[in-house]
């Protein structure tokens, strides 16, 4: 006995058919599917010119939004692997231990301390913060020595400094030549070989900061600053409430997107931009998925016509059309999330160099690479939006093959 | 039992409104046969849409085995179509996309009727076992038409109705199948209402009406049914 999916609201007896017969009469689910995978794979070149389109339209999203995501993770990761973490540490007192820092989460914590004072270098004089950093941390975390120009980056245990190439411009140097630097609140000269000068393009680094090896300038009880760096996919907000909760309040704790409120509205404005471009081109290709579910069904509108004559219902004939219409959505969505998962890992490995189009940019200071990044929500969303589409695509043609009378059809074919 | 009872249609067209039947009454014993002949457009088609429920009369009635087919909801029609009757249009109208034997099986399966040996039995009554597998496009319009028979009584309906089935055939192979046909609607106790312009074939029914301009001229009985 095939599973009945039609009920009969009204026996009518008089004509023959008592309601035990009627209801034995709705044909099976299975037959309808298979009936309708008949249609689709017979007339296979239709099909597979729908297909196609659908698997275009479906892989073309998850690209796009995954793009999209990937444009933002690089501008994130160009800001805070530059040199400030995901969260900044301010204000530490000396004796903290940076060990106290590495909660569950955090990939590592880089210790700094600033001291102001002046540099020399010979009869030339700058005000200055020199930033005093573990070089081995720095290089395993930040990005601040792929920027050197001239020379080379800093190396632990060596008096070493780094300048900014506006700062050796002013002081005159080059790396090897010798500085001397005077905290403003030590008397101490302390005497610093130049390693390298390094070129970030923003003003914050470029213009009255210099770094120099921890251990170059003599110990002084001073607060120091952290920069923290999360591991992937960790919520910093989370990881910053509890570092809030857990330690003094003469300790602050910032996270990239209070230092760099206009990166996070940039974060935003790409979110933004990117969803109506992403809308936009969903509605043209969905608008073109439903054009073409309908020439589909109405193509077919004579065996439909043929089945009327033959006795199918109106829930049969839906049934029979929305099987076709869910079958070919659901192989072209599926093969279209595996183009478009395939193309985003490809180039997920690989990346895409937008070097040219971004040197100037603060925010892909380290690299112009994007690589696209797959969500959940870029795998489920074009899909669901095609099946979405069809389905109301459908009806209409399904409503007028229902209504059309099968003379009509058989009329006009 | 058929029974038209002054069944009137017409058609709204861009030359005006076009009275295609105009009282008709007539009736068909139960596996009796019947020929209508006529000239194109005097409402052979129409008169036979509307005794299969495929059309409704503008006024009148018709009256199939028992049952008031233009008082029955969409859903009844097609239950009491898909039991109780069986169609063969001049073009033979198989499903493109399924083979010979699933457009056979095609009514056996919304009649939840067994297919398999039926499907057989009725390929080898028409001639034509070897076809079983071919697709609709691969056949003949003689063998096309033949299977589009064998479609339309495999659920052993109670009544065919043949829309001019000859027309797109060569004389011999038209009275041929019509002979056929008649021959199998009797051995299965099915009524046939034939709509021809074919006067030869008009002498193999037990009745015969010429229809023109929607209205019935002439009745004849060939034999005493």
């Amino acid at each position: 006995m095939p599973f009945s999916i039609f009920v009969v609201d009204r026996p009518r007896p008089e004509y023959g058919l008592p309601v035990a017969v009627i209801k034995k009469d709705s044909t099976s689910m299975l037959f309808w599917i298979k009936t309708a995978s008949h249609f689709l794979l017979r007339s296979w070149r239709s099909t597979a010119l729908l297909t196609g389109m659908v698997v275009s339209a479906v892989s073309s999203l998850i690209f796009l939004s995954s793009l999209a995501m990937g444009v933002n993770d690089a501008m994130i990761k160009n800001a805070v692997s530059l040199f400030s973490g995901h969260i900044s540490g301010m204000n530490i007192p000396e004796n903290f231990p940076a060990k106290n820092l590495l909660i569950h989460g955090v990939a590592g914590v880089v210790k700094r301390v600033s001291t102001p004072g002046f540099l020399y270098h010979g009869d030339l004089m700058e005000m200055v913060t020199l930033i005093c950093v573990d070089p081995d941390k720095e290089i395993k975390f930040t990005a601040m020595a792929k920027k050197i120009i001239k020379g080379r980056y800093l190396e632990a245990g060596k008096n070493e400094i780094c300048l900014s190439q506006p700062m050796a411009r002013q002081l005159n140097s080059e790396p090897g030549d010798h500085l001397s630097f005077f905290p403003a609140k030590n008397s101490d000269t302390v005497e610093l070989t130049v390693a390298g000068i390094y070129k970030t393009g923003i003003d914050q680094f470029d213009r009255g900061v210099s770094f120099c090896t921890q251990g170059a300038l003599p110990v002084q009880s001073m607060p120091w600053q952290a920069a923290i760096f999360l591991g992937n996919g960790v919520d910093k907000e989370i990881i910053a409430s509890q570092y809030r909760k857990n330690n003094t309040k003469t300790m602050a704790f910032k996270t990239w997107a209070e230092l760099m409120p206009d990166l996070e509205q940039l974060i935003s404005l790409n979110y933004l931009s990117m969803s109506i471009v992403i809308l936009i081109v969903f509605m043209v290709v969905s608008s073109g998925i439903a054009c073409a579910f309908s020439i589909f069904i109405l193509r077919d509108i004579r065996e439909y016509g043929i089945m009327k004559v033959m006795g199918i219902t109106p829930v049969e004939t839906a049934f029979l059309i929305f099987s076709e219409v869910i079958l070919i959505n659901f192989v072209a969505s599926s093969m279209g999330v595996m183009v478009g998962v395939a193309t985003v890992s490809l180039f997920q490995n690989i990346g895409i160099n937008l070097s040219a189009y971004t040197s100037y940019n603060q925010y892909f200071v380290v690299s112009g690479m994007i690589f696209p990044r797959l969500t959940a929500f870029s795998i489920w969303m074009p899909p669901a939006s095609a099946l979405l589409f069809s389905i109301p695509a459908a009806l209409w043609p399904t409503v007028f093959v229902i209504k059309k009378n099968p003379a009509d059809i058989l009329r006009s074919i | 039992m058929i029974q038209t009872k002054n069944i009137s249609k017409s058609y709204q067209s861009g030359r005006g409104i076009k009275q295609v039947l105009c009282d008709v009454s007539m009736s068909i014993p139960g596996g009796g046969t019947i020929a209508v002949v006529g000239k194109s457009g005097s409402g052979k088609t129409t008169l036979l849409n509307c005794i299969g429920g495929l059309e409704q009369p503008d006024t009148g009635s018709v009256n199939c085995l028992g049952v008031d087919l233009h008082s029955l909801s969409r859903r009844e029609l097609s239950y009491f179509q898909r039991r109780k009757m069986g169609f063969i249009f001049q073009s033979a109208n198989l499903l493109s996309y399924l083979t010979v034997f699933e457009n056979i099986a095609f009514p056996l399966e919304l009649n939840h009727l067994e297919k398999e040996n039926r499907v057989r039995e009725l390929l080898e009554k028409i001639g034509l076992p070897e076809v079983i597998s071919a697709m609709p496009h691969e056949l003949s319009g003689g063998e096309t038409q033949r299977v589009a028979f064998a479609r339309a009584i495999a659920h052993r309906p109670k009544m065919l109705l043949a829309d001019e089935p000859t027309a797109n055939l060569d004389t011999e192979t038209g009275a041929l199948l019509v002979k056929f046909m008649f021959s199998m609607c009797r051995e299965e106790g099915c009524a046939i209402i034939l709509s021809t312009h074919d006067h030869s074939l008009m002498d193999l029914s037990d009745k015969t009406i010429t229809l023109l301009d929607g209205k019935i001229t002439h009745a004849k009985n060939n034999k005493e049914v």
